[in-house]
């Protein structure tokens, strides 16, 4: 805060026109104001509108009985699975993402650099039908590495494995999983300061003794802060669930486009906003601790 | 050098598992899109099917408009507000950070439902409505890409020093600030297009017909047609991107000699 005292002092001191960029010096919150009212309207204004609606009869009446719907089937089943797949996906996606992290700051060629967090930041957004369609090529019943492997003798589709599955929606959406995590975590790594293994190292411990004393638990809470990010990423996912499943699997993000997509009557509608509403309560449950976590991190991290 | 190849096997094996991974379904479906049908031969057929299509200009065009104008208002409305934050507004950079993780905590299929609900007629009749929801969702990703861009420049340190030396506010920010921050600005637009070129959620959920909702509705005509849809999709996307860290790297080395 002085700093910004001390630049307004700076400021009135010397040859200046005091114009359009007056609002760079104010060091009140109304510069926020644009940043605030953008959220408002296009953001907190809709989530409100739909937790409205998840609690209003077709009638407009409050009613409970859209929520209460949830817990029962078929509506109980998809939570349960998309929660299942959430947890998994996170799995699939953090170990190997935190692998490829330390992998690419052990490296430590700038250029490398770069290019993995350009490339992760387009994988990260591959999506739905493309998406779909390459894994089909690669892991599909006539796939290059099922064909493969068939010519070996191994036939998976044989042995019950199949793409269009839960197994295979977690395969999939490996890879816009793992580059979120490589995206998301390697702050976290950057900041592990090269002194406090330098300190460790002085002090005598071992390689193993650092990560094992210093680094893993520094690194801990970021790590659960990350896998949440990913559960919740997996548990909302609508674009390549819609692509790759054929209706075999239910899954709320699916439910919950039947349902306000107009295919179905149009009393279903706020059984839909509940749904929604059921979806944010789950990732709010999951995104509290992420909050939390972040917040103490920051207290040490290099900002 | 033998020792510090050793030193970083561990590292170089993952890194070239990842490339495999991330490789392997790319190089399958490339191969399986150049097919041609039923005969054991390789062409094109499928990728000249691709511009037989109808929609496949208009929608690449409204695509392309909506991308445009989300990375405008993401210009106008993140990058003061980040630079605001740095210079003047540290106190509120947990408040922020919290706020812009928020889009990322709702699932986009929840932000749809109740944009249905919420938007007024103006609003849900121009398929420009897209692009205010894009700088939303891409908000967790563009905030932290300029935060941590100008974290690594010492913005208030520098601003003052070309404020002493008698520069503008104005001058300041066109001559200083924005320079040195610009390839943490084109990592955030980088990001906001990558985000808004494949966007599919929202725009099938609001029922606008965009470059991946199109994709989604040809692909059901032709598995090989939509394998190549899908390649080609990708690496257009991906050329477009390229071009765009190849512009911020390009850039960042260039600016004492523009100024």
């Amino acid at each position: 805060m002085k700093q910004s005292t001390t630049s307004n002092v700076d400021v009135k001191g010397a040859l200046v026109k005091k114009g359009a960029f007056h609002g760079f010096l104010t060091s009140s919150p109304i510069a926020l104001l644009p940043l605030f009212l953008f959220l408002l309207v296009f953001f907190l204004w809709p989530i409100g509108a739909l937790t409205g609606n998840a609690f209003k009869s077709n009638e407009g009446a409050f009613t409970f009985s859209n929520v209460t719907m949830l817990f029962q089937d078929p509506y109980r089943m998809a939570f349960k699975n998309s929660i299942t797949l959430g947890l998994l996906s996170g799995l699939v996606g953090a170990i190997p993402g935190l692998a490829i992290a330390m992998a690419i700051e052990k490296q430590g060629n700038q250029t490398l650099k770069k290019f993995i967090a350009s490339i992760s930041g387009v994988l990260a957004n591959t999506g739905g039908v493309p998406l779909a369609f390459m894994f089909l090529a690669a892991f599909g019943p006539a796939g290059l590495v099922i064909s493969a492997l068939k010519s070996v003798g191994l036939d998976l589709y044989g042995l019950g494995f199949t793409l269009f599955s839960f197994t295979g929606l977690i395969i999939v959406y490996a890879y816009f999983q793992i580059p979120i995590m490589v995206i998301v975590i390697t702050p976290a790594l950057t900041s592990l300061r090269k002194e406090w293994k330098d300190s460790a190292a002085n002090l005598g411990a071992s390689k193993f003794q650092y990560w094992q004393k210093v680094g893993l638990p520094i690194l801990m809470p970021s790590f659960i802060a990350c896998y949440l990010l990913l559960f919740a990423s997996a548990f909302s996912a609508f674009a390549t669930a819609r692509a790759l499943t054929v209706g075999n699997i239910a899954l709320v993000p699916l439910q919950i486009g039947a349902l306000v997509d107009g295919n179905v009557t149009i009393n279903q509608a706020n059984l839909g906003y509940a749904l929604a509403f059921g979806m944010i309560i789950i990732s709010l449950v999951a995104m509290i601790p992420y909050i939390w976590i972040q917040n103490r991190t920051a207290r040490w991290q290099v900002r | 050098m033998a020792s510090a190849m050793k030193k970083n096997f561990a590292a170089n094996l993952v890194l070239i598992v990842t490339g495999i991974f991330i490789f392997f379904p790319l190089y399958a479906a490339t191969e399986f899109s150049l097919r041609n049908g039923a005969e054991h031969t390789h062409g094109f057929a499928a990728y000249r099917w691709i511009f037989a299509q109808s929609g496949f200009i208009e929608n690449l065009g409204i695509t392309l408009r909506v991308t445009s104008l989300a990375v405008v208002l993401n210009l106008l409305i993140m990058v003061p507000t980040v630079t605001w934050l740095h210079l003047s507004g540290q106190r509120y950079k947990r408040l922020v950070e919290i706020l812009t993780i928020l889009p990322l905590i709702f699932p986009v299929v929840a932000l749809a439902t109740g944009a249905q609900l919420a938007m007024p007629d103006f609003m849900q009749n121009s398929v420009y409505e897209l692009s205010f929801f894009y700088v939303v969702i891409a908000m967790p990703y563009t905030y932290r890409a300029l935060d941590i861009g100008l974290s690594g420049h010492p913005l208030s340190t520098i601003t003052n020093a070309a404020r002493n030396l008698g520069a503008s506010w104005l001058k300041t920010l066109s001559s200083v600030v924005i320079p040195t921050i610009r390839p943490s600005i084109l990592a955030a637009l980088f990001l906001m297009v990558a985000l808004s070129l494949g966007e599919f959620t929202l725009a099938q959920l609001l029922h606008w017909s965009t470059f991946p909702v199109w994709v989604t509705n040809v692909s059901q005509q032709n598995v090989i047609g939509a394998t190549a849809l899908a390649i080609g999709s990708l690496f257009f996307a991906w050329i477009l991107l390229f071009g765009f860290s190849f512009l911020g790297s390009k850039n960042s080395t260039t600016v004492q000699e523009e100024e």
